[in-house]
């Protein structure tokens, strides 16, 4: 029998009805397949924690009680239209109470301490996932299928205690998830784990981050030597491009490791790469599949797609709320470690450049930064490098501007691709700010004004035919 | 650099003068670009993150009082406090009206910027008169700058000249002349002749005393200042409460006259040495490079190896102390950018 990992997202488990259909889909799978299953907290559970969390550090008291008893009354809720079977209710409900009783004690430690540390945020926001995953085993108990319930650092996954973006010692959470889940799934039994959380190796609850419950899902696959790892989500897996921008936007049915990891711009509705991470070094597949239509075959990531899903352009996508940073000086021309002192003073100042382009004549950098932090970038190149006869004369920036990206692993080495789509945007008499292609060519990036953003994105979405794949 | 501007009388509006004049100039010749992004005042603020343009600056005082009615920018009711804890800057100039009893609301302004990393450039004495050691020690604790050579000497460098220009010298004592409303009314007993009072309501005919002139002629301005040059050319932890105090009320004008029959002449003088720190009425010589009459202000270091040097300048005025509040912000943006660059 083929072993998967079906991981169930906030909203697949958002409400009582969704945990029953999520247990109706692993029982109709467990026929076919060994399945562990890693479920994500109740949808908006995670930041009812952290806010709860910061406002508890200001000592409110009365706030901890009331999200602690909204909590127990949601979880109860779901608890009911989840398992049929009364017995089990009770049991599942039992848990609960025990976890949030839990939750408001830690919770109330820190209104009297008044501080909340990494450690501390990470223990609250492990219970979203604490008190979901007892209510989908108990789903799934109650279609009488064999199943246990674990937290992350109960089956086995260890990291490093970077606490709020823990990384796995692999090695280590691969011995440990094979002794604790191997022979459990050889008898047939399910496991549910919870996503996210994990523990150091002394035994402290850490979170992974960025990547969340995907993330616990890959590292779960690959310990656990998987055929293939499912993601279920409420969409039907990566699009050609943001639905909501353009109609006509399709499911793309292939990708390779490296495009989806492109696509993580598209945000929430994507993987994030770092849970790309373990599966593509195992070349493990991970589907991508709406829980709400599981009729639809979703969204297949593999190392190399089919020989009919290698068209170059796969998807484009728009980025928003960012700014055009550009520094110009004739001191920079030739100058070494110019270029390197630009960026150090953004590096010091903790601002990430997301795109840089800058022509051979040296005496511009152009970049885009995150629009909020705008302000921030400028004042502190100014200082630093504005100077009678300095590195930099002048900095500019535009903060009316959008991102447009053109993906696709299959554009390298396809000749006229560029020319495509700047003969597309020039169709549309729209002036482009800046371009940029790294040597990969798994995408060329460029900025335009944002008013003229989606028209762009759809004529380059009709003009690829992605409208038609 | 963007800016916070805290109080929006003579001296705030002279910073926002100077700030938007030959604004290319200053990009051009210091690679200074500075950025009002908000002014506080008593009613409320106006804020813009980008930072508000020369002209928008210039509109702001042409239109006066109070500026958060702006429709565009304007937040009424929004207090200084608010301003500098939730508007991101690099900078805070706080230029309030002084207050010697509680140094209130500087004080708490001041101490808000370091809490949330700004640095702060002042011109008001308040908070340095009463609490200068902690203010000095919590800006370096919170490792940012706090600058103020707006508040002694006015336009006068005389704050960076006794540690810059005398750098590695030994300043034995310092002694100065350093309220230009006293100076004006015992120049004028002593020229024309007439009583302490008259002197008085002249001065204050002519604007350069307040109606309630207690500051100036008990001598408390000048104490401010002295506690000011004690703690920062001489090191002297001290505050107002250990510099002794005479105002002017008691010189009279025999007391002048007497003094002019030996070539000398009476003012106020703050002085600080080995022994004391003090501000009284002194008599000095005519022939003393101090002894500077009208508005002036004079100060002579006393060093060990370069002897004496004295400065005079006006020592007072919102667009002279506005220049102190520019030169403050060049020299913050300097140390900034080689922390940046390090």
């Amino acid at each position: 029998m083929k072993k998967i990992i079906m991981k169930f997202g906030g909203t697949s488990v958002g409400t009582g009805e969704n945990i029953r259909q999520v247990a109706d889909i692993v029982t109709q799978y467990s026929k076919e397949y060994r399945i562990s299953v890693v479920v994500s907290a109740l949808a908006g559970v995670t930041n009812k924690l952290l806010e709860v969390a910061c406002q508890a550090k200001n000592g409110d008291e009365k706030l901890v009680k009331n999200v602690t008893d909204e909590l127990l009354q949601k979880h109860r809720e779901a608890v009911v239209s989840a398992i049929t079977g009364k017995p089990l209710q009770k049991e599942v409900n039992q848990i609960i109470e025990e976890i949030v009783g839990e939750l408001e004690k830690v919770l109330t430690g820190i209104c009297y301490v008044g501080e909340l540390t990494p450690k501390s945020k990470d223990y609250v926001v492990s219970f979203g996932e604490r008190l979901s995953a007892p209510i989908v085993w108990g789903a799934i108990r109650d279609h009488k299928l064999e199943t246990q319930c674990f937290t992350g650092k109960e089956a086995g996954i260890v990291t490093d205690s970077n606490f709020g973006d823990a990384d796995p010692l692999m090695n280590f959470t691969m011995h440990l998830v094979r002794e604790r889940l191997g022979p459990l799934l050889e008898k047939g039994v399910t496991p549910v784990v919870t996503g996210f959380i994990a523990a150091d190796q002394n035994g402290i609850v850490t979170t992974v981050g960025r990547g969340g419950s995907d993330y616990t899902a890959t590292i779960l696959g690959v310990a656990l030597e998987v055929d293939e790892v499912w993601i279920w989500t409420d969409v039907d897996g990566i699009m050609t491009t943001d639905p909501k921008l353009v109609s006509t936007a399709k499911l793309l049915p292939q990708l390779s490791y490296q495009e989806a990891a492109e696509m993580a711009i598209f945000g929430a509705k994507a993987m994030h790469p770092r849970a790309l991470g373990p599966v593509s070094k195992e070349n493990i597949p991970v589907r991508i599949r709406n829980a709400f239509h599981p009729e639809n075959p979703g969204t297949l990531i593999t190392k190399e797609p089919v020989a009919d899903a290698k068209q170059a352009v796969k998807a484009v996508a728009m980025i928003k709320d960012v700014a055009m940073l550009n520094v110009n000086g004739a001191a920079m021309v030739g100058a070494p470690g110019s270029y390197a002192k630009v960026f150090d003073v953004l590096g010091k100042n903790n601002i990430n450049v997301m795109m840089i382009s800058t022509a051979v004549s040296e005496a511009n950098i152009s970049m885009i930064i995150k629009r909020n932090i705008l302000s921030r970038a400028i004042s502190n190149l100014e200082i630093a490098l504005l100077e009678r006869g300095g590195l930099v004369s002048e900095v500019t920036a535009e903060d009316d501007v959008a991102v447009i990206a053109v993906m696709g692993a299959y554009m390298k080495g396809t000749l006229g691709i560029a020319s495509k789509i700047f003969a597309t945007v020039a169709k549309k008499g729209i002036n482009i700010r800046m371009i940029a292609q790294g040597s990969s060519e798994l995408n060329i990036s460029f900025v335009v004004k944002e008013k003229d953003a989606i028209e762009i994105v759809k004529a380059i979405h009709e003009e690829f035919n992605l409208d038609k794949t | 650099m963007r800016i916070i501007l805290v109080g929006y009388g003579i001296v705030g509006k002279g910073v926002t003068t100077i700030l938007a004049r030959r604004h290319l100039e200053k990009i051009a010749s210091y690679g200074f670009n500075p950025k009002v992004v908000a002014i506080a005042d008593i009613d409320g603020a106006v804020i813009n993150t980008r930072g508000f343009s020369p002209e928008k600056l210039e509109a702001f005082k042409q239109k006066g009082y109070p500026i958060s009615a702006d429709t565009e920018f304007g937040h009424q009711g929004m207090t200084a406090l608010e301003v500098i804890e939730n508007v991101e800057a690099e900078v805070v100039v706080e230029v309030t009206p002084v207050n010697i009893k509680t140094a209130e609301p500087a004080l708490s302004h001041i101490t808000k910027a370091f809490k949330t990393g700004k640095h702060v450039v002042t011109t008001n004495k308040g908070p340095l008169a009463l609490a200068m050691p902690a203010l000095t020690e919590l800006a370096e604790y919170n490792n940012v700058f706090l600058r103020f050579s707006g508040t002694v000497g006015g336009g006068t460098p005389m704050l960076e000249f006794a540690k810059r220009c005398l750098a590695g010298d030994r300043i034995l004592t310092i002694k100065g002349i350093l309220n230009g409303t006293t100076n004006y009314i015992l120049s004028e007993m002593g020229q024309n002749r007439i009583s302490f009072q008259e002197a008085l309501v002249n001065a204050q005919k002519l604007g350069y005393a307040e109606r309630e002139p207690s500051m100036d002629v008990d001598g408390f301005d000048t104490a401010c200042k002295i506690v000011i040059l004690s703690n920062w050319i001489m090191g002297k932890k001290v505050t107002l409460k250990d510099v002794d105090i005479t105002g002017i009320r008691g010189v009279t004008l025999e007391m002048l006259q007497d003094a002019a029959k030996r070539s000398s002449t009476i003012k106020l003088i703050g002085t600080v040495d080995n022994n004391e720190v003090s501000v009284r009425p002194l008599e000095i010589s005519w022939t003393n490079p101090l002894c500077v009459s009208g508005v002036l202000n004079a100060v002579t270091f006393q060093t060990e190896y370069a002897a004496d040097q004295t400065l005079i300048g006006r020592g007072a005025g919102g667009i002279e102390t506005a220049s102190a509040v520019l030169r403050d912000l060049l020299d913050i943006r300097h140390k900034l950018a080689s922390k940046l660059l390090s």
